[in-house]
């Protein structure tokens, strides 16, 4: 395409004032006349001025396009990192979860051991105390007949002796008093541990 | 004015990434490949061109060269069903193929099918195969090339 001559003096009176060049896709269709060495010059240093800043704005775009693919690149390995991190603070979540609940089933089993413990310890100490009241019964009850025999043979035979006839009576004035004393301890006691329970 | 000559009269560009429009233009400008050159986002708005050009007249405005990326983001189709609806629905009066960074062979023998000329791996070096492209577009103009890759 060929361009008027007041056209082609103004573009050449712009590069040469301003240094305004013509750029773009029209540097490819227009053409100078044959022998027009100033104007055909021209075009030469608006094709290499136009060729170079495309060839500085691919680069540039190249550049950023790359940087645009890395960034997506570590966004996706951004949220794969955070998917497994949401993964893992479930699952430790989970975990803490079921420790907690094997933690509150040990404390039962324990809490009921200790009950069980407490259980079989004052079964221990009722069958200790039984046993005791029963061979303090034997002695009491023991001793209570050998002195009775003692007391009735000396009565029989006449033979009377008064260490014998007052200890008789204060073995059954102890046997009494301390009888009614064990009875309310027993009772005192499994009065209180009822109580407790 | 050969190299003119080669040039091609105008060429589509389908694909979703503006800096990639940019990229494609510069090269086409520097390699000299065409003077005209559009670009849409979108295989629909692309789709709604076409559906425009064709079914009246065959020689309307339609590019004579089409690029279409594979995956297009943002659009109800790909670029191979792209492919498709312009060779089979709208009339195959344009060379098209796929652009994309993509060398899947299954989806370049989907283009294939759908009756795409060429698949043209993207990367950061494109000039090279759109040179080479540029070349051979004689031949995928008058339907005498086979499909090609270039890669």
């Amino acid at each position: 395409m060929g361009i008027n001559k007041v056209c082609r003096d103004d573009l050449l009176k712009l590069a040469n004032e301003k240094r305004i060049y013509l750029e773009g896709n029209i540097l490819k269709v227009i053409s100078a006349n044959d022998g027009d060495s100033e104007f055909i010059e021209y075009l030469n240093i608006c094709k290499n001025k136009d060729k170079d800043s495309r060839i500085k704005r691919l680069s540039v775009t190249k550049q950023v396009q790359a940087q645009n693919k890395e960034l997506v690149a570590k966004q996706r390995e951004n949220d794969a990192l955070m998917e497994e991190l949401q993964t893992a603070l479930e699952e430790a979540k989970n975990a803490e979860w079921e420790a907690d609940k094997l933690r509150e089933e040990a404390e039962k089993g324990k809490d009921k051991a200790l009950e069980d413990l407490e259980l079989m310890q004052k079964k221990t100490q009722f069958e200790l105390i039984g046993q005791i009241v029963k061979v303090a019964l034997w002695v009491i009850l023991g001793v209570g007949i050998i002195t009775t025999l003692l007391f009735a043979f000396t009565l029989v035979t006449g033979k009377e002796n008064p260490i014998l006839e007052s200890t008789w009576s204060n073995l059954f004035g102890i046997l009494l008093t301390n009888s009614f004393s064990i009875i309310g301890t027993i009772m005192g006691v499994k009065y209180a541990t009822e109580k407790n329970e | 004015m050969n190299k003119m000559n080669k040039m091609i009269n105008s060429i589509l560009l389908v694909d979703d990434e503006d800096l990639f429009h940019l990229v494609f233009e510069d090269a086409c400008s520097i390699l000299d490949i065409t003077l005209s050159l559009e670009a849409l986002n979108s295989s629909d708005e692309a789709d709604k061109k076409f559906s425009e050009w064709f079914p009246d007249d065959p020689n309307h405005e339609r590019p004579e060269c089409v690029f279409v990326d594979l995956n297009i983001i943002g659009s109800s189709f790909d670029g191979i069903e792209l492919i498709r609806k312009i060779n089979t629905d709208y009339g195959n009066g344009c060379v098209i193929g796929i652009i994309s960074s993509s060398d899947d062979n299954q989806e370049i023998e989907k283009a294939k099918a759908a009756g795409a000329q060429f698949w043209l791996v993207k990367s950061d070096d494109i000039e090279p195969r759109l040179e080479q492209f540029r070349n051979d577009y004689d031949g995928y103009l008058d339907k005498s090339n086979p499909f090609k890759v270039y890669k």
